[in-house]
Parts: C-alpha cells; structure tokens; sequence
C-alpha cells in the first residue's frame, strides 16, 4: 500500500523545478552559441508581445483600465479626487495613493506575488512626475492595481495600464506615462521579458518614460551593466514607449467616440 | 521634514549653483567620512560608518540553513534596513515603514545582481556547505542611527565595510554513507574564511538641485532636490544597479550624463573607502 502510495505521489513543486531547470538549461545552450535564439512565445529579441488594452472596466471607479500582455493580466481603479483622511496633514498640492495587489492565483506558486511589496512605492514614483497635483489641493486620488495573472514585466504593464485609468479618469497630466522593461542575458538584451525568462535573467533594466515631453520619470537597474549597454536599452525602452503610448491614445479616442 | 524659510532656500539652491554649498563643500565633494570596524560583537561582522552628521551601522549575521528547492546550488543572503526613531521623531512607529523599505529594496536591486546570480556582489554559490542541503544564511542589517541626508550611500559603505569585516567559521561536514540522512555539520569556533569583497560595489547617490547635481546631500539640500539618481559601481567601473528618486522627469541624455559623473566619483570614494577600511582594521 505504501509503495503504490510513494509512486502515485504528486509533487508539482519538484517537477515545476525540473521542467524550469531544462528551460534554463536551453538558454544556458543559446547563450554558449551566442547566436539569435527564438524565444519561447516565438517573437525576436525586439519584439513586444501584443498588447491589449481597454478602458472602463469597473463601473464604480472615476477612472479604471484593463491591460493584457500575454499572459500578463492587469487592471486598474483610479478613484477621486476625494477628500483626504482626516488623520492627514493639511496639504495645498494633491495626493496620490498608489496600491498594487496580487490575486493569490496570479502566480504559479499560490501567493507568491505578495513578494512584490514595494511595487506600490515604484508605481507611486513613476506617476507622480505626470499627475498634475497641485490641480486637486486637500483631496486624495486612489489608484489601485490588481494583477490577476502575473506573466513578467508586470510592474512596467501596471504602470502603462494605471495611466490609462488615470487619463480615464479625467486626471489632469502632463503626459502618458509608459513603461517598458528589458532583460539582459549576456550581450543579448531582449524586451518585454515574459516570467520564465525574468527568473534567469543576468539583469533588468526597466524604464517609465512620458513620449510627449521626452522625460523619464522612473528608471531602474539591477544586475551589471556596461556604461554602452544601458545606452542601448534605454533607447530601446524609449522608442517602446512612445509606441506603446500611440496605442493608449488609440484607446482613450475610442472611448471618448463611444461615450459621443 | 526640514523646515526652512524662503531665504534659506534662497541661499541653498544659489550656493549649490555657484559650486560653493552651504558647509563649503563644492558640488561633487563627500563630507569627512570615519569608519569603525567590529562595533558588534555578536555579529559576524559590522561597521559604523559615519558622513559628516549622518550614521548608519550595519551588521552581518551567518546562520546556517536549507538552501531553497528552486536554487540547491545557492545560499541565501537578506537585507534589511531600520531607522530608528533615535534618529528623527518622524521614523517613530509605522512612520519609518516606507523609507526603510525603499532603502532595503535600493540596496538588495545593488548588491544581489540579476535573478541568475550575475553581477551580484556576493557570490551565492560561495555560500553553499552541501549542495542542496545545507548553505549559510547571510543576514545584513542597516541602522540608521542619525539621519542627515544621503542614508543610502551611507549604509552601501557601511554594508561593504562590514562584509569586510565578516569572518565566516569553517565548517567540517561528515557526510553519512546514507546520502538521504541529515549531514553532520561541525561549526569551527576559532577558524574563520575571510569574505571576498572585492566586486562589492558602492553606491554614489547625485541629487538634482535646480540646474545642477551634487554629491553626499545634506537633509537641508535633498529637501531642495528635484530628484536624485542612485548609482552603483563596482570596481570594474561597471553599473551593477540604479534607482531613481523624486518626482520630476528627467531627460536621457541628463541620466547618462549623470551616470558617467558617478562613475569617476565613485573610483574616488571607493579608494577612500578602502583606505579608511585598512585603517579601521589596523586600528582594531
């Protein structure tokens, strides 16, 4: 009985290691051949994957977004200008509240995503450059990030999705903020990293850039770096950007003709 | 908060734009640095690291444990930073939560390089006893004692001169015949393995002050700051991590600009740093 018991055993935990254990060993193989490697989703090192995006989602908010990059599944609630708490200070320039939650089903491990607690911190960052605060003196606006599957470069999709909401909304904003991040494996540097290949990734390079004004609010770097390297992948992380951007006004227009 | 009249600010933002500041420093000087090495017996190793009215303390606990299913060939290695409400009334309670956060979180994106381990300036897999069953825990904690601006430079040095300072014991490893059992660990208590610094990278923070960038800002100035680049280079002159602070945009070109004036910066302090840490330890 307890034979057939050990043999009938199922541990997800030990072959999800082994199965992520072969894929890293084919990158090890790509990287030894250094040549171009077609990546696991079949787009090139360049490419994004495609990007959907839509506003309204949640009808109770002022303001919400919906992103989905793949497997990557992000929504966003912006809510007020409302007043702020009592217990704040008084303040003649507006706030921004920033949140952002995992589901506990968003990561293949139940609950994993809680690792990601300065999210929030960084999404506040990379907004409060765009937000026009000084437009909503003594009130709070609410933006409140949910990722319901987590498919890497999620804190770059949180930030492109949460200035939707926010331009849904009706916020005021210097401009769009997008974001945009890279990993580098190597010399190789390929954009819009999926999980699978942030979890081998020799670094990261991640960018929060307004198209309009050409000013980055936020930029991010982990891992070692030649001084050309991040030359290149903050160009490329900018031309991403303004490109993603084209789309988020692509949306915003639709639902403004809708709403007509 | 600093409170400060408009004259102050006045005489902030034009002494830093006339490359004379408000302690007659020009714009790229460091405040004098003192480095003390072994101020926690307990610990492995820890320093106390102090930059003109800022100081900060760091300690490094070894404690041996169970590397994790997903990394058998690797050790572990956490960083935490406190600030005390010693240092400033507003770090009491909850109040210090997000700052210590940012800190830990700049200093893990610098010293822990990419998800595979490369570029990081401790070498996991040099923490490994028995592959897959037994690795040391490295604990570094960061205590700011005082708070004067640039924390975060601060306690980088004093994370580096600490690690420094780490003696981690030999172990003696008697494997089993039976490969499954537990190995028996035999911790030395006198033979210590020094820890291998060299590529610990130091972290030089410019912050953005009208025009112009400086080095080692007071609080009075980064209460001025639009905002402020991290930068952190190792010894290969290489960039091993970056963060940036404060709310205002900044266009690229002024990002690679002030990455290059890091760079020779940090080749300075690092070579201070290294002298200070020489005499700190002959001093001991």
């Amino acid at each position: 009985m307890s034979a057939a018991a050990t043999t009938g055993t199922y541990s997800p935990a030990a072959s999800a290691g082994e199965k992520r254990r072969e894929r890293k060993e084919e990158l090890r193989r790509h990287l030894a051949e250094d040549a171009d490697w077609p990546r696991a989703d079949g787009r090139s090192f360049h490419d994004c994957r495609p990007a959907f995006m839509q506003t309204g989602p949640t009808t109770a908010a002022s303001g919400s977004a919906y992103a989905e990059f793949g497997k990557t599944k992000v929504i966003v609630s912006v809510f007020g200008p409302r007043e702020s708490k009592k217990t704040m200070m008084y303040s003649d320039t507006g706030r921004l509240n920033c949140n952002v939650s995992y589901t506990t089903f968003a990561t293949p491990i139940r609950g994993q995503g809680t690792d990601n607690k300065e999210y929030s911190a960084m999404l506040h960052k990379a907004l409060e450059g765009a937000v026009m605060l000084h437009t909503f003196p003594k009130t709070t606006v609410d933006v409140f990030a949910l990722v319901l599957e987590s498919g890497g470069s999620d804190l770059p999709i949180i930030i492109s999705c949460a200035s939707l909401a926010l331009a849904d909304a009706g916020i005021m904003m210097y401009d769009l903020v997008t974001s945009v991040s890279v990993s580098c494996f190597g010399k190789n540097i390929i954009i819009d990293p999926t999980s699978d290949e942030e979890a081998w990734q020799d670094g990261s390079l991640m960018v929060a850039y307004m198209p309009a004004r050409k000013e980055i609010t936020q930029l991010t770097l982990t891992g070692e770096w030649s001084d050309g390297k991040i030359t290149n992948a903050v160009e490329l992380c900018m031309d991403a950007c303004t490109k993603l951007c084209d789309i988020l006004r692509e949306r915003l227009k639709d639902a403004s003709s809708l709403a007509e | 908060m600093v409170g400060l009249s408009e004259g102050e600010k006045h005489f902030i933002r034009g002494g830093i734009a006339q490359d004379l500041r408000a302690d007659g420093r020009r714009r790229l000087q460091f405040r004098a640095m003192s480095v003390e090495t072994g101020v926690i017996p307990q610990a492995n190793g820890s320093a106390r690291v102090r930059l003109g009215s800022t100081e900060v303390i760091a300690s490094v606990k070894a404690e041996l444990g169970k590397p994790s299913i997903l990394h058998p060939d690797k050790g572990k290695v956490s960083i935490f930073v406190d600030c005390s409400p010693t240092a400033a009334p507003m770090f009491e309670g909850r109040g210090s939560e997000d700052l210590s956060a940012e800190l830990s979180v700049a200093l893990q994106r610098c010293l822990l390089g990419g998800k595979s381990g490369a570029g990081a300036a401790i070498d996991l897999s040099s923490l490994i006893v028995v592959d897959g069953k037994v690795c040391w825990d490295l604990y570094i904690d960061g205590l700011v004692v005082s708070s004067d601006g640039n924390l975060l430079d601060a306690l980088a040095a004093a994370i580096k001169v600490a690690l420094s300072d780490t003696g981690i014991p030999r172990v003696n490893v008697s494997l089993s015949a039976a490969t499954d059992e537990e190995p028996e660990v035999d911790v030395s208590d006198d033979e210590f393995l020094q820890f291998d610094t060299s590529s610990v990278p130091v972290i030089v923070t410019l912050t953005k002050v009208g025009k112009h960038y400086i080095v080692d800002a007071t609080s009075e100035e980064e209460s001025q700051m639009s905002s402020a680049v991290s930068v952190s280079v190792n010894r290969h002159r290489q960039i091993c991590g970056l963060t940036k602070r404060g709310g205002a945009g900044l266009d690229a070109s002024v990002i690679f600009d002030m990455i290059s004036v890091a760079k020779h910066v940090s080749q300075q302090f690092m070579s201070v740093l290294d002298s200070d840490i020489a005499a700190a330890e002959e001093a001991e």
